[in-house]
């Protein structure tokens, strides 16, 4: 059974031989990039270039999944926003929005463009799905991720407005990310059509560290079970930062899995959500394997397996800069421990 | 001269209406300061900053959260507006001037601007670059303005490798100035590894940083004052 076959098993709930190691969030090397001989900010412009750059990983490492987009702007900028993509950085800078869509309270009753899945980089997302399809998806999964109706709406609006809202003005707040939502689908639609095996929904902003379990409830999970509903290949919900009242209803929402940072204490979320939810994660990609050493990322990747995850997934996108040995000793450790427990 | 109940009752008011959120409140409270004849640097910190100092307790018992502390912190700025310009220049041994921005490839300010706020409430000079800042900006700023403290703030792990360049550029040419980073994937260990004097994870620590330097600077006002008794 290659890494294909037992990702696909473990999303439909089949057992196993061991733990995969794999992500659905971005997971381009510098490495990568430099044996590639491109520039990171072409990337982001170039369907070929970024399926290529996306491939690396499992080329270089055996890293378990192929995953486009490499920017969190996709969305946003299909909607009408400008980004910048620091043409000129001399190291590594992700893009970033430029212009907001909305202003102000007033502007918040937004009616989407019509053209979305044609819009931006849409079309070239749906490139760079099939080219790195047809390059590594006879071996391993391919993913590909759209943002979360809340994280998405703090992109087209100031952040600082939005949180105050959604205290303030929640009725306005739940129509915009309902919005949200369905520019979502469009482009989550897409990434299906494309070929993408699962799709993960990057609900960042969400996090309980910004808002309130009850604000969550109440103003975020509608949304995201409207998005996840319409997701017809396998999906997970991932949500950053503290995760731990709101990890049962990250389920509620109805992804195949979920996916849980560092701050999660996995080990308790596995217990409240019981043997056969499908949880992964739950590393530092920063300070474990980019600033930790081999033993480090060894151990590390030990107690996500013993905490009990269903896959070894980095807590959010790894970092291009990560030491290529920490790479393989991260791989090595998962293939001989993840078939012990 | 305001007599101490009264006093008591407009603190009690610019504080509550920093906790509760209360724009109206803390106008209302800073403007019967004023009238009432209070020092307004005291109405400042027994008010606002004490009311402030509640809301981050609230936040770390997780009973508030961001949104509310924006709402806070609108409310306090409500009543500084009013009673800053009345503020006579607080003597107290520093100069306080800071430079303040999130780095380039960060679009992301909240806690900065919080940070940004306890240095205004505290009378520091701010110099605030705003976000998805050009590295060398900051040094520039630095040199200009010399100022004593630079602050450095990311959201994201990917905008954060930027900071040391900053940072080793700044000590490379002024040793003596102080610099905290700040943001959620900051910690002590990268402080120390990025050369940095001090660091604030998130948005509840960068508040209980800044409040801690500006309770130190409220304690060294109070023992001035006890000292001119």
């Amino acid at each position: 059974m290659n890494s294909r076959e037992s990702v696909l098993k473990l999303f439909k709930g089949e057992e196993i031989h061991r733990v995969p190691c794999f992500s659905g969030m971005g997971n381009i090397t510098e490495e990568g990039i430099n044996k590639l001989g491109y520039k990171f900010a072409a990337i982001h412009s170039d369907a070929k270039k970024m399926a290529e750059t996306a491939a690396s990983t499992y080329k270089l490492f055996g890293f378990e999944s192929g995953v486009v987009p490499v920017d969190l702007c996709v969305e946003a900028e299909a909607m009408g926003c400008v980004i910048n993509v620091y043409p000129n950085a001399e190291g590594i800078l992700y893009p970033t929005i430029k212009e907001k869509l909305i202003h102000k309270e007033d502007e918040m009753d937004i009616k989407l463009p019509d053209n979305i899945a044609s819009s931006g980089r849409v079309p070239l997302l749906v490139e760079a799905i099939k080219l790195l399809k047809a390059d590594i998806g006879s071996d391993v999964a391919i993913g590909s991720y759209v943002l979360g109706p809340f994280t998405l709406a703090g992109q087209i609006m100031e952040l600082n407005d939005l949180l105050k809202l959604s205290f303030k003005k929640a009725d306005k707040v739940a129509k915009l990310l309902d919005a949200m939502a369905d520019a979502i689908i469009i482009v989550a639609k897409e990434y299906e059509k494309a070929g993408a095996d699962f799709i993960t929904v990057r609900e960042m902003g969400a996090t309980s560290d910004v808002l309130s379990p009850r604000v969550f409830k109440n103003l975020i999970l509608p949304p995201l079970q409207k998005i996840i509903k319409e997701i017809k290949v396998h999906s997970v919900l991932h949500i950053c930062g503290k995760t731990n009242d709101i990890v049962t209803f990250m389920m509620e929402a109805g992804p195949t899995a979920i996916s849980v940072e560092q701050k999660n204490d996995v080990a308790e979320t596995r217990k409240k959500l019981g043997k056969d939810a499908l949880i992964f994660g739950n590393f530092d990609p920063y300070n474990v394997l980019v600033s930790g050493d081999e033993t480090l990322v060894r151990t590390t990747m030990r107690q996500c397996i013993d905490n009990g995850v269903s896959a070894v997934w980095p807590g959010c996108d790894i970092w291009p800069a990560v030491p290529p040995q920490n790479m393989r000793a991260m791989m090595d450790e998962v293939k001989n421990y993840g078939g012990k427990r | 001269m305001a007599d101490e109940a009264k006093k008591k009752e407009i603190f009690e008011k610019l504080r509550n209406g920093v906790i509760q959120y209360d724009e109206d409140a803390c106008k209302e409270g800073a403007q019967e300061a004023l009238d009432a004849g209070i020092d307004p640097n005291e109405a400042i910190f027994d008010g606002l900053v004490s009311g402030m100092e509640e809301v981050g307790r609230l936040f770390e018992a997780q009973e508030y959260f961001v949104p509310e502390i924006l709402m806070c912190a609108d409310a306090l700025y409500a009543g500084l507006d009013i009673l800053k310009p009345h503020c006579k220049q607080m003597d107290i041994g520093v100069k306080g001037a800071v430079v303040i921005g999130t780095v380039e490839g960060d679009v992301h300010d909240i806690g900065k601007n919080l940070v940004k706020m306890m240095f205004d409430v505290a009378g520091f000079t701010v110099y605030d670059l705003g976000r998805d800042v050009p590295l060398d900006q900051f040094v520039e700023e630095q040199l200009r303005t010399d100022s004593e403290l630079v602050c450095l703030s990311a959201m994201m792990t990917t905008s954060m490798v930027g900071m040391p360049k900053v940072i080793e550029k700044i000590k490379a040419k002024n040793p003596d100035c102080l610099i905290m980073i700040g943001g959620a994937p900051t910690s002590k260990d990268l402080a120390e590894k990025f050369g940095a004097d001090g660091y604030a994870e998130d948005a509840s620590n960068a508040l209980k940083e800044a409040i801690k330097m500006v309770s130190f600077l409220k304690k060294l006002r109070d023992e001035k004052a006890a000292a001119n008794k």
